[in-house]
């Protein structure tokens, strides 16, 4: 369900398979989990093939982005698709998330 | 950064099979053999890695070889059996056709079945099945044996299912019994829960004679700790709302009270609204939730324009979600419901009901349009609608998420003075 890729600024791009409800979240905190215990601080995450992510999805994204913002790090959401772009514009997330549409842009965010 | 950043547990999905075999053909086979079949397969070439595993990994169940160098199956068994952490992972024996003697010692010492090698995959598959259809429950129930620490016991249990159902029916109690009786305003209300508790919640706050405040929200999740929470913010929303402030002081205050008594993890979206009986002003602040929709029968100056000819406003205005951020900010807006006009307030419950064909969503257009074809109707004919329209897209009546409709609508009555 994930694939991670890291480049030479150490920015980890966390590409996410499938909707990220139910019982999938819990995949998806164990591995957002992961990163901030490894200490990587400039996360991306990428969701140009989440379909669908649900309220409890959403809390593993409001706590990276508090904690990444105490350690002094960041977190950018990559190329979300309709449905959870509309997600994030109603719960007003996207005020105060960086979100990108191409790779680049969202690695440009860190530097 | 610490461990404890997340609250809830993580959750296996699928099951896991150690295999312990020193050789390594047998490993590679069974290991593709059980993936095909939906099983998270690791496997140890020697005993002692084996256990390493076993206690690190936590598999749902271990096949385990008989003779291996080193350290064999029966010396593995015994230290598995001996700690606590291992000791109730089923264990599979693998055995070759002529060691009769320690199948029968492996199974008195703790095995719960054996596999004679050369062995059929599709018998392994389902001696495997068979040994995790008697531990699965076990399994499940574990949670609820660690929750309940000393407490668990048939009349524990027991008791802890009455408290259940006494919790789901203080939660409906808290709900508004029967909608506000006004001549100018007709109301109705749905209210269905997935669970036996529910995240979602309505709440009708009389502020006086001619102020009435209106809250629907959803809190994140399911079960008793969205149930709890949406206690905390319906009182909340009762304790700090009054005629006098906005709606979206209201809000800000709630935030505050979220942020600083809740994990970070916890969160609601929900509108409050105050409700000008005499003018039909609806004033109002949406905390990042679903925005609900005034339907409007007069002709007016008004935002959108619906495809079928009826006009809807959508209430965004207001702020972020509740309780997540300190920083949150909100502001008020206020819509006029004239004679005739209806306002929605729901949660997603209703638009991500799920249909028959995979991905395809019930959606706020869908609702829209189910409502503008029925604006006549009373408030409480309109719930009946939506209800059927639910049934009829979804093909049942089973509910993967909780739902609250709050429907108003100001009637034709002119209000009476006294």
């Amino acid at each position: 369900m994930f694939d991670i890729t890291t480049d030479a600024q150490n920015t980890v791009i966390v590409h996410v398979q499938g909707k990220i409800i139910g019982n999938t979240v819990a995949q998806f905190r164990t591995e957002i989990e992961q990163q901030l215990q490894n200490g990587n601080n400039k996360l991306i995450v990428d969701l140009k093939n989440v379909p669908l992510l649900d309220s409890t999805a959403l809390g593993v994204i409001i706590v990276t982005l508090q904690v990444l913002q105490r350690a002094g790090g960041k977190l950018v959401l990559l190329n979300p698709q309709k449905a959870v772009s509309s997600i994030l514009d109603i719960t007003r997330l996207s005020s105060i998330l960086e979100v990108y549409e191409t790779e680049e842009a969202a690695r440009n965010a860190f530097s | 950064m610490s461990e404890t950043i997340f609250v809830s547990q993580t959750t296996q999905t699928s099951e896991t099979i150690l295999v312990i075999d020193d050789d390594t053909d047998i490993l590679a086979l069974l290991e593709m053999s059980l993936a095909s079949d939906g099983f998270q397969v690791i496997t140890a070439s020697d005993g002692i890695s084996g256990l390493q595993l076993a206690k690190t990994d936590q598999p749902d169940l271990i096949l385990l070889d008989v003779m291996m160098p080193q350290m064999d199956g029966l010396q593995v068994i015994e230290k598995l059996k001996a700690d606590t952490e291992t000791n109730t992972i089923p264990v599979l024996w693998l055995t070759a056709k002529t060691q009769t003697e320690d199948k029968l010692r492996g199974l008195e010492i703790g095995g719960d079945d054996y596999i004679t090698k050369p062995f059929d995959l599709r018998e392994v598959t389902a001696r495997i099945n068979a040994v995790l259809g008697r531990t699965r429950p076990v399994k499940y129930i574990n949670p609820l044996i660690n929750a309940m620490g000393e407490s668990f016991s048939e009349a524990g249990v027991a008791e802890l299912g009455s408290h259940l159902q006494a919790a789901a029916e203080i939660q409906l109690k808290l709900l508004p019994e029967k909608p506000p009786v006004f001549n100018e305003f007709d109301f109705a209300t749905m209210f269905r829960s997935s669970t036996s508790v529910s995240g979602d919640f309505y709440d009708f706050i009389p502020l006086s004679d001619t102020h009435l405040g209106v809250v629907l929200g959803d809190v994140k999740g399911h079960g008793i700790p969205a149930a709890l929470l949406m206690v905390m913010i319906q009182t909340a929303s009762r304790l700090l709302s009054n005629q006098s402030d906005s709606p979206a002081t209201v809000l800000k205050r709630i935030n505050t009270l979220l942020f600083h008594n809740t994990d970070l993890e916890q969160f609601a979206t929900m509108v409050y609204g105050i409700l000008e009986i005499n003018t039909g002003r609806f004033t109002y602040a949406n905390g990042g939730h679903c925005p609900p929709i005034h339907f409007i029968t007069d002709s007016g100056d008004h935002q959108q324009v619906e495809e079928s000819g009826n006009r809807v406003e959508l209430l965004e205005t207001g702020g972020m979600l509740i309780g997540a951020f300190d920083i949150a900010t909100f502001s008020s807006d206020t819509c006029l419901l004239s004679p005739g006009d209806v306002l929605l307030l729901y949660t997603d419950g209703v638009t991500e009901t799920e249909g028959q064909t995979p991905n395809n969503y019930y959606g706020e257009e869908r609702l829209i349009n189910c409502f503008s074809k029925n604006l006549t109707l009373s408030a409480e004919s309109l719930c009946d609608v939506l209800q059927t329209d639910l049934m009829e897209f979804s093909g049942t009546t089973q509910l993967k998420d909780d739902r609250a409709v709050v429907v108003i609508k100001r009637t034709d009555t002119q209000a009476t003075p006294t």
